[in-house]
């Protein structure tokens, strides 16, 4: 409905986005509640991601998007006093099922976190660091996945010559690109991405929102942003989290176009956040 | 509206100026700064100059200038004087005594002897005892006795008075046969006196002994023995050496060939015969003598080579060790044949006379004290003084030389603290600290090598024991304890780490050694239960469901894990006896029956000593000293390795274990090594535990199971009774600059590999 187009909304270009084949349901998570220690992050979230599509979850600072974000691979774990109600699962498998290691958890959901994050070790070394610690000790294999994530982060041409330097020699853009190479070499199903691009500037943040598109073909990719541009243009869906509620969440092209919430349509024009 | 007002004015000018008081604080303060900094800079390095300075004059050779020549009758065959060398008298081939003032060579007193138609024929002093003995040409032997007095007069001015007191003469050689030469010896039981004599070409040596009782009166009564034939199957005599203990003789042949004989109470028996230089063309000694000590003789040879034999225990053919002479140096060769070896006074230095030149050798450490041009005539004797401060020779042109001699430290060299050497009486040459004894002729060693080794000894045991234990602790406490317990544990360490070492000592030395001691094997097993059982809780704890894994939250799996390793050592303390008995047991020495005895066992199999001061106590304890340090500086390099890399490498799949090892690790290591090096700092330096908890014997031992001796400890013990300026007191400095160098090379290398270490893992 153009007619009812906000003036601020209608500066963000949505890209349409395609349908693919996929579950439905990949991620779903139920009626979930998350605290620390007495404090309710977390309240009566219901969603469900699809597979292999691109889902950002956006909102105001504290709101609970990132908590959320950390709970799918439970990187929260390491945090002292939380607690949960509801549950997660990931293609039918709740995440907290006594069952699951977290680590094995961990290497089907990957995760690049809003500053790079590079080990002091060589570029090589960063980008096999999760074959290393699965085990894998044939060098024609770790040399192959060390091009092909390279390739899939469109870092391989700007570091092919200087693979034994180290990775702190990097620009920052690059790092970024790093620490998502190093995250798909072990081809994990879900990518986690918390503000990739927030200390970045603009190219790098091309680069990289260039990047999760072509990722999007084989990765589930859930990111948390700030930048309601960036959402616009990366997702397919988005979720709008306030205080830690779900306010909305739909395709992006309808929340951006067409909020059904006020308070989405308040945050998205820029009134408050 | 009126304050508004107000504030809209424009601000006073003074607003923007800097007051005096905080620009003359900034200046002061950097200047009070800058002088602390420097400060610290100078303190070390003047710390180190004082160490230098202290043990400089140990390297410095011997300072020898002559102070004159006195002119005395070209007849003169000996010389003698006082202690102060004020007036030097010589004696006359015809037995006059000839007393001439040094300042100016007047006469001071003459004296004739009476000798009813007898001739002088042989004349020998010995400037310090005061005698001086005449050979009469009927074989009798006339002993003088030279005293100087001393008087003041009312000015207080010393005059000194030389008399000589003439005794009866004595038969001592065989009669009417004239004597060539004459010697003097004394033993703690009799006095000897020796004569050659010749007959038909064939050398005679007879000597008499002298005994002394001392009645009720305080009068001596002197007892005379038989004259008795010594040494009479010695085809030659070129020299004789006579000890002044007189308890061995040494004749050497005009062949080069020495033969030697020892008192056996009644004479001299042949003990032994060698020929020094058998190896050369011409094995003729040119020249001989007995250095300070009685235990060892140099020899010089035709082209100057010199040999150095001692009297030490050696392994005979049958089994048993005899005192027998054999060679222990091979001194540098001189600039011709030796004409004259005479040891000095109260060291092991001697001059050597060749080629128209002196030198002055430490006969221990072979090293070249002094060198110089020899006068014009033949030297005929050298007298040393006491105090090793002067010498004197008597040329055969009638001059009396004199020098004076600085050399405060004798028996100094690189080689006397660094090297290997063949001490006198030892069997072999060895590294050895030994700085005092019971007698003035002991030769002090002080070979720095055993507490170099001591001190890496006792640094090693320390660190095995104390880098594993606080290094783990050090991982445990940053990456898997619950922050509330490292809250408490952090600042416990710490307090420990400011336990003052002398309680460490003590507690080491006098409550840990004796309840170790017993129960070594219950220790060790203990012990060494520790990590299977360590290892074993964390295969069964991961082999247990996840539901119940999940009732212990993550950083409490202590709880049950120290329960579980206090129950496994106390049972392998309690099992301690029981394994004792099974691989232990010994036939004990004393009664012969079995006893389950580590200690004895240790002893029996190894052949090595068992104290129970040893090496592990001081390790164990000194471990204590260390593991609060080691691990207060890696805990905190650990926990700061930024939360992100943690993270990351989390998220990446890893577990807790890869994630410390792979990633939290390599990133602290710098900081890790810094405080293994400060560890190793603090063990090094360590002085009161060792001194407390260990025998503080010099060894060069690898064995775990006897003590050491450290650089500190060392200087702790010693310095108190060694004398200022003294050889000992410099030494023990030297051990000070040795131990400075060594922290500071080692601290040097390890802040080199830290900076390395963290440059390459510096975090961004």
């Amino acid at each position: 409905m153009p007619a009812t187009m906000n003036p601020a909304t209608s500066r963000i270009q949505v890209r349409p986005s395609a349908e693919r084949e996929g579950r439905k349901d990949y991620i779903s998570i139920r009626d979930y509640g998350f605290w620390y220690g007495q404090k309710k992050a977390l309240d009566a979230i219901s969603l469900d991601i699809p597979e292999r599509q691109v889902v950002a979850f956006i909102g105001p600072s504290g709101c609970g998007k990132s908590t959320l974000l950390r709970n799918l691979n439970r990187m929260n774990d390491l945090v002292d006093g939380i607690s949960h109600e509801g549950d997660i699962t990931i293609n039918g498998r709740s995440i907290y099922d006594p069952g699951l290691e977290v680590i094995s958890l961990r290497r089907r959901v990957g995760m690049v976190f809003q500053k790079s994050n590079p080990f002091p070790k060589s570029i090589y070394e960063n980008v096999v660091f999760a074959l290393r610690v699965m085990g894998v000790r044939d060098r024609s294999i770790l040399d192959e996945a060390c091009e092909t994530s390279l390739r899939k982060a469109a870092l391989w041409d700007e570091v092919k010559d200087r693979l034994q330097d180290s990775a702190l020699g990097l620009s920052g853009g690059q790092m970024q690109r790093l620490c998502i190479a190093r995250a798909i070499a072990n081809r994990p199903e879900i990518l986690l991405m918390d503000e990739p691009c927030s200390a970045l500037d603009p190219i790098a943040t091309g680069k990289i929102e260039e990047l999760i598109h072509e990722l999007k073909e084989q990765f589930t990719i859930v990111i948390v942003t700030h930048s309601m541009q960036q959402a616009a243009r990366v997702s397919d869906r988005t979720a709008f989290f306030y205080l830690g509620k779900q306010i909305e969440y739909d395709t992006t092209e309808k929340i951006f176009m067409n909020p059904s919430q006020a308070q989405t349509e308040a945050y998205i024009s820029g009134r408050f956040g | 509206m009126e304050t508004s007002d107000k504030k809209a004015q424009p601000a006073p000018e003074s607003r923007f100026t800097v007051s005096a008081w905080t620009l003359a604080t900034d200046r002061w303060m950097g200047r009070v700064i800058r002088v602390g900094g420097v400060g610290v800079v100078l303190a070390v390095f003047g710390m180190l100059a004082f160490l230098i300075f202290q043990v400089f004059p140990l390297f410095t050779g011997a300072k020898v200038a002559s102070v004159g020549v006195l002119k005395v009758p070209a007849t003169a065959v000996a010389f003698g004087e006082d202690e102060y060398g004020d007036i030097p008298y010589v004696v006359l081939a015809d037995g006059k005594v000839v007393f001439q003032r040094a300042k100016d060579g007047s006469t001071a007193l003459e004296w004739v002897p009476s000798l009813g138609g007898r001739t002088v024929t042989a004349v020998r002093t010995y400037p310090r005892a005061g005698q001086v003995f005449l050979g009469l040409s009927d074989g009798a032997v006339q002993e003088l006795r030279v005293v100087y007095r001393s008087s003041f007069d009312a000015a207080g001015k010393r005059t000194v008075e030389p008399t000589v007191t003439a005794l009866e003469p004595m038969q001592v050689g065989r009669p009417g046969l004239p004597c060539l030469e004459v010697w003097n010896a004394k033993s703690p039981q009799a006095r000897l006196m020796l004569v050659r004599q010749e007959v038909a070409g064939q050398p005679l040596l007879t000597a008499v002994r002298l005994t002394e009782r001392k009645g009720l009166g305080g009068k001596a009564k002197v007892t005379q023995s038989e004259p008795f034939v010594v040494a009479a199957d010695a085809p030659s005599v070129a020299k004789v050496l006579l000890p002044s203990t007189a308890e061995s003789l040494l004749i050497i042949g005009k062949t080069g060939e020495v033969r030697t004989y020892a008192d056996d109470g009644k004479g001299f028996a042949f003990l032994q015969a060698f020929v020094p230089f058998k190896d050369s063309p011409d094995a003729a000694i040119t020249a001989a003598g007995m250095i300070f000590g009685n235990v060892s003789v140099v020899f010089t040879g035709r082209s100057g080579e010199q040999q150095i034999w001692s009297m030490y225990p050696q392994l005979q053919p049958d089994g048993k060790s005899l005192r027998r002479w054999g060679k222990i140096h091979h001194g540098e060769r001189l600039a011709g044949p030796g004409a004259g070896i005479y040891a000095a006074e109260g060291n092991k230095c001697y001059l050597a006379v060749a080629a128209g030149e002196l030198r002055l050798i430490n006969m221990t450490t072979g090293s070249l004290r002094w060198q110089g041009a020899a006068p014009q005539g033949a030297i005929t004797q050298v007298a040393f003084a006491g105090n090793y401060d002067r010498f004197t020779a008597l040329s055969a042109d009638g001059q009396l030389h004199r020098w004076t001699v600085v050399d405060h430290h004798p028996e100094s060299s690189w080689s006397a603290f660094f090297g290997k050497i063949w001490y006198e009486g030892a069997t072999e040459p060895a590294y050895t600290w030994q700085s005092s004894a019971g007698s003035d002729e002991f030769e002090a060693k002080y070979s720095l090598v055993p507490l170099f080794y001591g001190t890496v000894k006792g640094t090693i045991y320390a660190l095995l024991f104390a880098l594993p234990i606080a290094l783990t602790a050090a991982v445990y406490v940053s990456q898997f304890l619950r922050p509330e317990y490292r809250q408490v544990i952090k600042p416990v360490m710490e307090i420990m780490a400011s336990l003052p070492s002398v309680v460490l000592g003590f507690l080491a030395g006098l409550w840990l050694a004796p309840l170790v001691d017993p129960r070594l094997v219950s220790l060790f097993c203990a012990i060494g239960i520790l990590a299977p059982a360590a290892l074993s809780a964390g295969f069964l704890w991961s082999a247990l469901p996840q539901r119940l894994r999940r009732q212990v939250a993550p950083g409490m799996e202590f709880l049950w894990l120290l329960p579980f390793l206090a129950l496994c050592a106390w049972a392998a303390w309690q099992a301690g006896p029981a394994v004792e008995a099974a691989l232990f047991t010994v036939k004990d020495s004393a009664s012969g029956l079995p006893i389950a005895d580590f200690r004895e066992w240790w002893r029996q199999t190894t052949g090595e000593t068992y104290d129970s001061r040893n090496s592990l106590v001081v390790g164990f304890v000194m471990g204590f000293a260390v593991i609060p340090i080691v691990f207060t500086i890696a805990e905190d390099a650990l926990s700061n390795v930024p939360n992100s890399l943690i993270s990351g490498s989390l998220a990446l799949g890893a577990s807790r274990w890869q994630t410390v090892w792979s990633v939290v690790v390599p990133t602290a290591i710098s900081g890790i090594v810094s405080g293994v090096m400060i560890g190793f700092g603090r063990a090094i330096g360590e002085t009161m535990i060792v001194v407390m908890a260990t025998g503080n014997t010099a060894v060069m031992d690898s064995n775990p199971f006897s003590g050491m001796r450290t650089l500190s400890a060392n200087i702790a013990v010693e310095l108190p009774e060694a004398a200022v300026g003294h050889t000992h007191y410099r030494a023990l400095f030297l051990g000070a600059c040795c131990l400075f160098l060594l922290t500071f090379v080692i601290n040097t290398l390890a802040e080199v590999l830290r900076q390395r270490l963290r440059e390459r893992y510096k975090v961004v």
